[in-house]
């Protein structure tokens, strides 16, 4: 009996015809975290990135399957409605587009009931729960600013959670979503990510390439990728020792 | 100026060619007139209410200080509301005759010579608003004017006077449209902004003309010393050419005008769309900024031109472009011409397609590709003007989304 919610078979994806990942096979059940480690350059975004479905992350061999389905022939926005989404690592600017009306508008939950008492202004999009929910993640203040326009590390990090959050998402990958971040932010996210475990209805993928983040919640499932590859699977108690080790001669020993 | 020395003048101007933008045969056109005036907002038509409100006009008259219609070129309509002191509203021809002030005024920042068409506009019969707000009376809501061309084959001749007396604050918001049944019509729009010691203007134009259209609007404005001149233009649907280059004079010290415009280029369009700010005295300052997108098979030219004429001055252009189709273009026209040490001028142009990151990431947020494209463009085109009253900003923004949903 298969519960995987998301697998991929023998994954190879080049970038700019330089191949990155050459055969990778991991799965994700449902509900439960997994961190996907690795050195550098390993193609820890690549994965994730691949799975979104964005452009440049060309798939030559392999499959993604999402409850055994192939979603290979699947464009972005049709995954995200699947329910994959992917936190950006830099997120890019969008012009006269602002953070909380972006929100209301891929977040049926924060829209206004109210509006057609203001069909006027934008404003009203939005209801006041969203504001809360902001306040909560500290990003308060962006709201009515332009989109990761000119958002530090930090406010990009809480800003892509947030709306990954907002989508309701069945899988979320979160591209170094502690990577920037100051002590304060990292305690935002990570509180954040604990939550989100134990409500425990949507599988967490995190990427990073160190700790932090992970000492606030539990992970079930380590995978540590290299040179395209996973190169070990294995659990919460390795992190540990791995942090000791290094990449390098943690793998060189386990893998004898 | 005398009226005769004027006609001697513009006679002499009849057949000059303008600097930039297609030569047009005014033989085409005659001036249509027609009489009679409205005594009230009420006796709108509905059509024509609909087409007022597209550019944002309020008939109800709600939020705002005063109103001017205006169809071909008669005046229909030129109210100022009970309550606001300071404010005149008045149609130009009546108001010539009431002050002999104005005629020093008249034909003042815009030269009646400059080409063939101040020169036109100048010979034939015209009519357009007068807008005054007295010494230091601060109007707080917009006045709303708006003129709109009906008639067939023919020529609509427009020309305004704004007047920002010392220490006043006033907000003009004005609406220019055809209706798409009309054939072939020319608009010539005369207008001249005198903002005086310590005024305050803004002044909000959209446009709205059809595929027959051409437009040939003639703008300069005079700031004084310490004056504020805010100027923001959008013209978001097809129309079959325009050329316009108004003008700014930074005269007196600490006088400061910023100039925006939205171009969004649609059908087989010619915008040459530009703006100069002259800095002729110490510590003035300015930027003009300007947004185009070339959409169908429309041609855009974006200019802009910064004049430092005085030391110890700063301004600044910015001209960003998104094209979006392969049979349009946009050309992006800086120009800096410093004449005095001391002058600082910038510019910074940009022109390119819709970002293929943009567009991933807001679809990886479940939008699809079209209302992604939709999003970034909307978000592109929203002109931001600083310093502006809510109510006209909110106008602004509806008249855009009106434009858009039109042609998107």
């Amino acid at each position: 009996m298969c519960s995987n919610l998301l697998e991929t078979r023998d994954l190879r994806v080049e970038v700019g015809g330089v191949p990155i990942l050459s055969g990778v096979d991991m799965a994700f059940e449902s509900g439960k975290v997994y961190a996907v480690l690795g050195p550098n350059a390993s193609g820890k975004s690549t994965l994730a990135k691949t799975i979104m479905g964005l452009p440049d992350y060309k798939v030559i061999g392999g499959d993604i399957l999402l409850e055994g389905e192939s979603i290979l022939s699947k464009n972005i926005s049709e995954r995200a409605r699947l329910g994959i989404a992917y936190a950006f690592q830099t997120p890019p600017p969008i012009s006269g587009v602002k953070l909380e009306d972006f929100i209301c508008r891929i977040c049926p939950d924060y829209q206004c009931k109210a509006e057609t008492d203001h069909f006027m202004s934008e404003s009203c999009m939005c209801s006041h729960e969203l504001y809360e929910d902001f306040d909560r993640l500290g990003i308060g203040n962006l709201a009515q600013r332009d989109l990761n326009d000119g958002f530090s590390g930090g406010e990009s990090k809480r800003s892509e959670l947030f709306q990954v959050l907002s989508m309701r998402p069945r899988i979320m990958f979160l591209d170094e979503p502690d990577s920037g971040l100051d002590y304060d932010s990292l305690k935002i996210v990570g509180r954040e990510l604990k939550a989100i475990r134990e409500k425990g209805d949507v599988t967490l993928v995190i990427i990073s390439h160190h700790r932090y983040v992970l000492e606030f919640l539990e992970v079930d499932k380590v995978y540590i990728l290299k040179n395209g590859r996973v190169a070990y699977t294995g659990d919460m108690n390795d992190i540990p020792v791995l942090e000791e080790k290094g990449y390098e001669r943690f793998l060189a020993e386990v893998l004898g | 100026m005398k009226t005769d020395e004027l006609r001697k003048r513009a006679t002499e101007a009849k057949n000059k060619k303008a600097e930039y933008g297609d030569d047009i045969d005014l033989d085409e056109y005659s001036l249509s007139s027609d009489h009679g005036r409205m005594s009230s907002l009420d006796d709108l038509s509905e059509s024509d209410r609909e087409l007022v409100k597209d550019v944002g006009f309020d008939p109800s008259e709600d939020k705002v200080a005063g109103s001017f219609i205006q169809f071909d070129n008669e005046s229909i309509l030129a109210d100022v509301l009970m309550a606001q002191e300071g404010l005149e509203v008045l149609p130009l021809a009546e108001a010539l005759t009431k002050y002999n002030f104005l005629k020093d005024y008249l034909w003042n920042a815009v030269p009646v010579d400059a080409d063939k068409y101040t020169a036109r506009s100048e010979l034939v019969d015209y009519n357009g608003y007068f807008i005054r707000a007295k010494a230091r009376a601060r109007i707080e809501m917009p006045v709303q004017s708006c003129l709109i061309m009906k008639k067939d084959q023919s020529l609509q001749n427009v020309h305004n006077i704004v007047i920002a007396e010392e220490g006043s604050e006033l907000h003009i918001i004005t609406g220019c449209a055809t209706p798409s049944s009309v054939e072939q019509s020319l608009h010539l729009g005369i207008s001249e902004f005198y903002v005086k010691r310590k005024a305050r203007l803004t002044f909000t134009m959209v446009h709205r003309w059809n595929e027959k259209t051409d437009v040939r609007p003639r703008s300069a404005t005079v700031v004084e010393e310490g004056g504020t001149y805010i100027s923001s233009y959008a013209i978001l649907s097809p129309l079959r050419s325009i050329q316009t280059f108004p003008k700014v004079h930074l005269r007196g010290r600490n006088a400061k005008a910023d100039l925006y415009s939205v171009v969004y280029g649609s059908q087989n369009s010619v915008y040459d769309i530009g703006g100069l700010l002259s800095l002729e005295a110490p510590k003035t300052q300015g930027k003009v900024v300007s947004r185009s997108i070339a959409t169908d098979t429309s041609r855009i030219i974006a200019r802009g031109d910064l004049v430092g004429l005085s030391g110890e001055t700063k301004a600044r252009l910015e001209c960003d472009g998104l094209l979006i189709s392969s049979g349009a273009s946009i050309r992006a026209v800086p120009m800096l011409h410093a004449m005095a040490e001391g002058a600082e001028l910038s510019h910074e142009a940009t022109v390119g397609k819709v970002g293929a990151e943009q567009l991933s990431y807001l679809m990886s947020r479940g939008l699809d590709e079209e209302e992604a494209t939709s999003l970034i463009i909307r978000g592109f085109v929203k002109l931001k003007v600083p310093d502006l009253p809510p109510a006209l900003q909110s106008s602004i923004d509806e008249a855009i989304r009106l434009s858009l949903e039109g042609g998107m």
